[in-house]
């Protein structure tokens, strides 16, 4: 024997050499080894600290159930934090570090909180750190801040892919052990699409790390061809190192795939992770059974492990935990490791069974102690003896590990996570599955059927019956045969004449003192027992201790345990990475990004972009030597209300709204009145909600009698859509009405400014443009630049004469170069949605900020636009008291006293005198602009009573920049009252 | 500024045009690429939605003028002159290759009048061609449909979503499918499409 590793066995590549280290100390493993095998193998015992006690910690199981040897795995970037070492594939280069210890794994200053042991009792932070209260924000809080957690998290980015992808097949097999084989072979035969999926990475679950023997053969060949006939089935899908983490509404499980955890870095191409979403008709859980620990004194110093996990590294990894051990049992299944330890050549001191009258099984050999107990673990950094009752008072027995069995929890979780309780079994004394009717059904140990030949029929019989379920058909196949054990348990939960701590859970450094203490204390119930102790709130869900302590608590309160039953199972299973969840968006790609069809021009034109929604708008266009955006919007705003401007505004949602009973439709979902517009104009239009608040606005035209063309705001462009189909669809199916969303179809763009006619004329080549032709608010489809189609409307969001252009998204960039090409000689400038929203506040137009979900049509002084002639959406709601009491905050103009003082949305506004409160708040301002037409900073409010008092001069108070300043209310309308303009 | 005579480029501007460079990416496999990728521009298409109570007789139209009756919920049917894809409940779109300007909205304007309504969405949608033995691979990292030939059989056509993206997915051959989706979402969509062909190596053609 080199170290710990045995000279024969196993399933590791001995000649594939592994070079690793851990806190920086270089070691060797093998191909196939975990990192805790490969350290068992180098003798490392002590691998890591607990969280509470920071006691030194070995490796407790073999499973993804392990509560204890928990490491920074990678480093940089890659870096994970409380990465669990037995799920870790070995790879040449693995570099991990230990964690929650200081200055280092073998002296870690952060034990001596075991001196102060009896103040760190369940629930010790809600009694503790109570007094004085004055110390819990600057003392108490950032203690208990820094010392929680484990590992320590990475700054610096994933360098990873991850992805995200969907499957569906008719049988989904959980579990890759021998009930899972055999339910994918006997589906898979059928020709059902089958996914089989384990959480390792080879197929096989117990046969690998057992001795059995199946058909006259080992379990492991019996598997190795079981595989090789399920990779020649077409449709079965074998889904290596993959857990399926939860069950969902429909069937729908969630799975996280490794698929390059076990490699020092992806391949090129290859994600880190892919996270599954798998719908499955029929689903068979076949998750097997873990093993429970024994809870007695010392169970937690490295060198105690779960007697499975001790079969599973001789046989498996070939690496023995020790020289000499002692097993620990409450039930059959310990003889079986005393019997494969001597098998290996391990010596075994002895084996105590907790039972007083039970069948000895064969024991190998070993001396077998009945009704005996271990009641302490002597050794610091390590097992050195343990100290055991078997009715002669206490004795000592020298070995340097401890393999303990406290009997198997079936792996019930998944069937729980939708609600269902798993139901108490006495015999086994473990908690199995509820039943969950067809679509997911539990077979073999996850049954809680212990035996080899009860796992291969339960797979054989629910996979047949799966697949037939979804209309395939299974033929009756010969079961393999087996040599079975005997399994049977009498239940020990807590050695009370412990002689030093009894941990339960293991992670949490929860007691099993703990959790009487909380039932005096009056948290009988599990789900507060759990709170109160965070027994089984680790990052281990708590598999080895949940039911440890429930049977504990049970024994505590003189309840069965099934009265006291368990707490409530949700995803995940084990612990999923948030690069998995985030898949491939993040970044730029967080969100989709929308782009308009005249964003080519725009960016010719040097705009600079920002996000509105999905969408990238032009927000303006500054020119060389302009210093900041505010010069370059005063230039664009003066250009358009000197001479002529060009705005895309193709974000604006656009809807064909068609069908003899269009008008009406428009009737009922805008407040305002649509059977009188003729064809070939438009209207401008309000929405309201159903509860009477103002919803949307926009210009909707006429281009027929059953086609009319609606436009949206662009933030509401989808809820618009939306709105229209369930008022349609639920509220008046009887009218013939249809709609859909044009509004990447169109490029279109804003023409505004006092040469706007001009400079379209010299595109529009089959219209003349005039006020007779072309009036304020005409709206025509015609053709532009000879053949391009287009749809043109004289309407104005700046107030200047003003027209918006439609052609079809492909010809945008092209007609907006022509426009600016027509343009040049009126001094056509490009001006984005900035100098839009100037020009808006400078003409009192209301927009997001005023139509903010809270306002009315009065409140926006669109009050006249509510027809008193027709019932439309929100008309009722409208009328409520509180909607129309006269107090209400309305819109009105603000403009600073001095002249130079600047405006800032969301200031509020008191009245002069008074003192700044919830009491005297009067309203706030909504939407601010510097006006470079009237030289100042303008904007609009909602104020109380506002419009009976324009000419008042309030105060604006900003809290949050600590600016005070006087304004005074006016007309909304700051430029051009008369709209002149707009007709000129 | 680039000065642009508005007597010359009338053409329509294809989206994704500077992203379609010809070669072939990703992993260089040795069976070839997993995927092609080709964009189908121009194209014609037209959402028509029947009247109410319109449906029996819009079918019966198009066979009378197209020889195929309108496709089943979750198919599509090859015509004469254009092929008509399901997209929801008596909603179709046509699409036809070759055609002028607004030709196909004209001509179905005239022939459906009456029955349905129209609009055209020709320039409103990219479709992007994704075919090759990796495309069902490809799909299934965006859409929660099922894309096994079992359930989802040449001539489908359903909408769905990928990437935060609506997507229009059809089956015009086998392991051949075309997503349509909005022109202004084309470019991250082909980012994402793109990233997710990768791993089997794909070729834009």
């Amino acid at each position: 024997m080199s170290g710990y590793r045995l000279e024969r066995g196993g399933l590791i590549k001995r000649e594939r050499r592994l070079g690793f280290t851990f806190d920086g100390k270089p070691y060797h493993g093998c191909e196939g080894d975990t990192l805790a095998s490969a350290l068992i193998a180098n003798g490392v015992k002590l691998v890591a600290r607990s969280f509470k006690y920071h006691r030194p910690r070995g490796i407790l199981t073999a499973s993804s159930a392990e509560p204890n040897a928990l490491v920074e795995l990678r480093e940089g970037g890659r870096k994970e934090a409380n990465t669990r070492m037995t799920m870790v594939e070995l790879y040449d280069g693995l570099v991990a570090r230990s964690q929650n210890r200081w200055p280092s794994l073998y002296f870690d200053i952060g034990a001596l909180n075991q001196l102060a042991a009896p103040i760190f009792v369940a629930g010790f932070y809600y009694k503790t750190f109570m007094w004085p209260p004055a110390f819990w924000e600057k003392f108490y809080e950032p203690i208990i801040r820094k010392a929680a957690g484990l590992g320590r998290a990475t700054h610096e980015p994933d360098p990873d892919r991850y992805e995200k992808a969907y499957a569906h097949c008719d049988v989904l097999v959980i579990g890759g052990g021998p009930t899972g084989l055999m339910a994918a072979l006997t589906a898979g035969r059928s020709g059902a699409r089958v996914v089989l999926a384990d959480e390792g990475p080879m197929f096989g679950g117990s046969l690998l790390s057992e001795i059995e023997e199946i058909d006259a053969t080992n379990g492991l060949e019996w598997a190795q061809e079981v595989l090789g006939e399920l990779a020649s089935l077409p449709e079965v899908t074998l889904k290596p190192r993959t857990t399926i983490f939860g069950w969902y509404d429909d069937n729908v499980f969630g799975a996280i795939e490794r698929v390059a955890d076990h490699k020092i870095a992806p391949q090129p191409y290859e994600p880190r992770q892919r996270y599954w979403r798998i719908h499955a008709k029929r689903a068979i859980l076949a998750t097997g059974a873990e093993e429970r620990p024994l809870v007695f004194g010392g169970n937690d110093k490295p060198g105690v492990m779960l007697a499975s996990a001790v079969r599973s590294y001789v046989n498996r990894y070939a690496v023995a935990p020790g020289r000499t051990g002692v097993v620990f049992t409450n039930n059959d299944s310990g003889y079986r490791t005393a019997r494969d330890l001597r098998a290996k050549g391990v010596r075994v001191a002895a084996v105590f069974d907790s039972r007083k009258n039970a069948a000895v099984p064969d024991a190998g050999g070993v001396e077998v102690m009945m009704g005996a107990l271990i009641t302490g673990v002597d050794g610091g950094l390590g097992v050195k003896s343990v100290s055991f009752d078997r009715g002669r008072g206490e004795e000592h027995i020298d070995c340097d590990f401890v393999a303990m069995s406290g009997g198997f929890n079936p792996n019930v979780q998944l069937a729980c996570q939708r609600g269902a309780k798993p139901l108490w079994n006495e015999a086994l004394q473990a908690f199995v599955p509820p039943d969950n009717g067809s679509a997911l059904v539990a077979a073999g140990a996850a049954k809680g059927s212990m035996l080899v030949s009860e796992c291969l029929r339960e797979g054989a019989q629910k996979g047949a019956q799966a697949a037939n379920d979804t209309g395939f058909h299974c033929k009756a196949a010969a079961l393999p045969l087996t040599r079975d054990d005997s399994y049977s348990i009498t239940p020990l939960w807590w050695v009370k004449e412990s002689t030093s701590k009894a941990f339960v859970d293991f992670q949490n450094d929860v007691t099993a003192k703990d959790i009487p203490l909380t039932a005096r204390e009056g948290y009988r119930h599990i789900e507060l027992t759990k709170r109160y102790t965070t027994l089984g709130m680790a990052t281990d869900g708590g598999r080895t201790s949940n039911i440890n302590g429930v049977g504990i608590l049970a024994e505590a309160t003189g309840r069965t345990i099934a009265e006291v039953g368990t707490t409530t199972y949700r995803p995940y299973y084990t612990p999923v990475s948030f690069g998995a969840f985030a898949g491939p968006f993040k970044g730029l790609h967080f969100q989709p990004v929308r782009k308009t069809p005249l964003h080519e021009w725009a960016q010719e034109q040097g705009a600079v972009f920002v996000e509105t929604g999905l969408w990238m708008r032009s927000s303006w266009f500054p020119r060389p030597g302009e210093m900041d955006w505010l010069e370059t919007v005063i230039r664009e705003v003066k250009a358009t209300r000197g001479g002529a401007g060009l705005c895309d505004v193709s974000t604006l949602g656009k809807i064909d709204v068609q069908g003899p009973d269009a008008a009406e439709f428009l009737n009922r979902v805008y407040c305002n009145g649509w059977n009188t517009l003729e064809i070939g104009k438009a209207r401008y239009g309000l929405m309201l909600r159903e509860d009477g608040i103002v919803f949307d606005d926009g210009t909707t035209s006429r281009l027929s009698e059953h086609h009319f063309f609606m436009t949206t705001t662009t933030a509401n462009a989808a809820r618009v859509m939306s709105h229209l189909e369930f008022c349609h669809q639920v509220l008046w199916p009887e009218l013939d009405v249809q709609y859909v969303s044009v509004t990447e179809q169109w490029a279109q763009m804003a023409i505004a400014g006092p040469n706007a006619r001009a400079c379209l004329q010299k595109i529009c080549t089959d219209i003349v443009l005039n006020d007779q032709s072309f009036p304020y608010l005409a709206a025509k489809e015609l053709t532009i630049l000879g053949n391009v189609p287009a749809r043109l409307f004289r309407i104005s969001f700046s107030g200047e004469h003003a027209y918006e252009l439609s052609v079809p998204a492909d010809y945008g960039n092209m007609a907006a170069r022509a426009l600016m090409h027509a343009g040049a000689e009126f001094g056509i400038t490009p001006y984005g949605v900035e100098a839009l929203s100037v020009m808006r506040i400078e003409k009192g137009h209301v927009a997001g900020g005023e139509l903010n979900g809270t306002t009315t049509a009065v409140d926006l002084g669109l009050g006249r636009m509510m027809s008193t002639k027709k019932d439309y959406i929100g008309r009722m709601m409208a009328q409520r008291e509180g909607l129309i009491r006269p107090d209400r905050e309305v819109v009105v103009g603000v403009r600073p006293v001095s002249k130079s003082d600047r405006l800032l949305a969301g200031a509020h506004i008191v009245a002069r005198g008074d003192k700044p409160s919830m009491e005297t708040d009067q309203g706030y301002v909504s939407s601010v602009a510097f006006s470079p037409m009237l030289d100042m900073w303008v904007g609009l409010a909602l104020c109380k009573r506002g419009r009976e008092r324009h000419g008042e001069v309030v105060q604006l108070f900003d809290g949050l920049r600590d600016i005070h300043i006087e304004v005074e209310l006016c007309d909304p309308v700051h430029f051009d009252k008369e709209n002149k303009r707009l007709y000129a | 500024m680039p000065e642009t005579s508005p007597q010359v480029g009338l053409e329509r501007f294809l989206p994704l045009k500077q992203h379609l460079r010809q070669g072939r990416y990703g992993a260089l496999l040795h069976e070839g690429p997993g995927v092609r990728l080709s964009i189908r521009h121009p194209l014609s298409i037209v959402t028509i939605i029947a009247g109410k109570e319109k449906g029996p007789a819009l079918s019966a139209r198009f066979e009378a003028e197209y020889g195929i009756a309108a496709p089943n919920p979750r198919r599509m049917v090859k015509g004469n002159a254009l092929t008509l894809q399901w997209c929801a409940d008596q909603q179709y779109y046509a699409v036809s290759e070759n055609r002028a300007e607004s030709e196909l909205y004209g001509e179905l304007k005239s022939k459906l009048k009456g029955l349905a309504s129209l609009s055209d969405q020709s320039h409103g949608r990219v479709v992007i061609t994704v075919a090759g033995p990796a495309a069902r691979a490809v799909l299934a990292k965006g859409s929660g449909v099922d894309f096994h030939p079992r359930e989802f059989p040449v001539s489908s056509a359903v909408p769905t979503q990928m990437a935060h993206v609506g997507v229009h997915v059809a089956a015009p051959a086998e392991d051949t499918f075309e997503l349509s989706l909005f022109r202004g979402f084309s470019e991250h969509f082909w980012e994402w499409l793109t990233e997710q062909a990768q791993e089997f190596g794909y070729e834009v053609v």
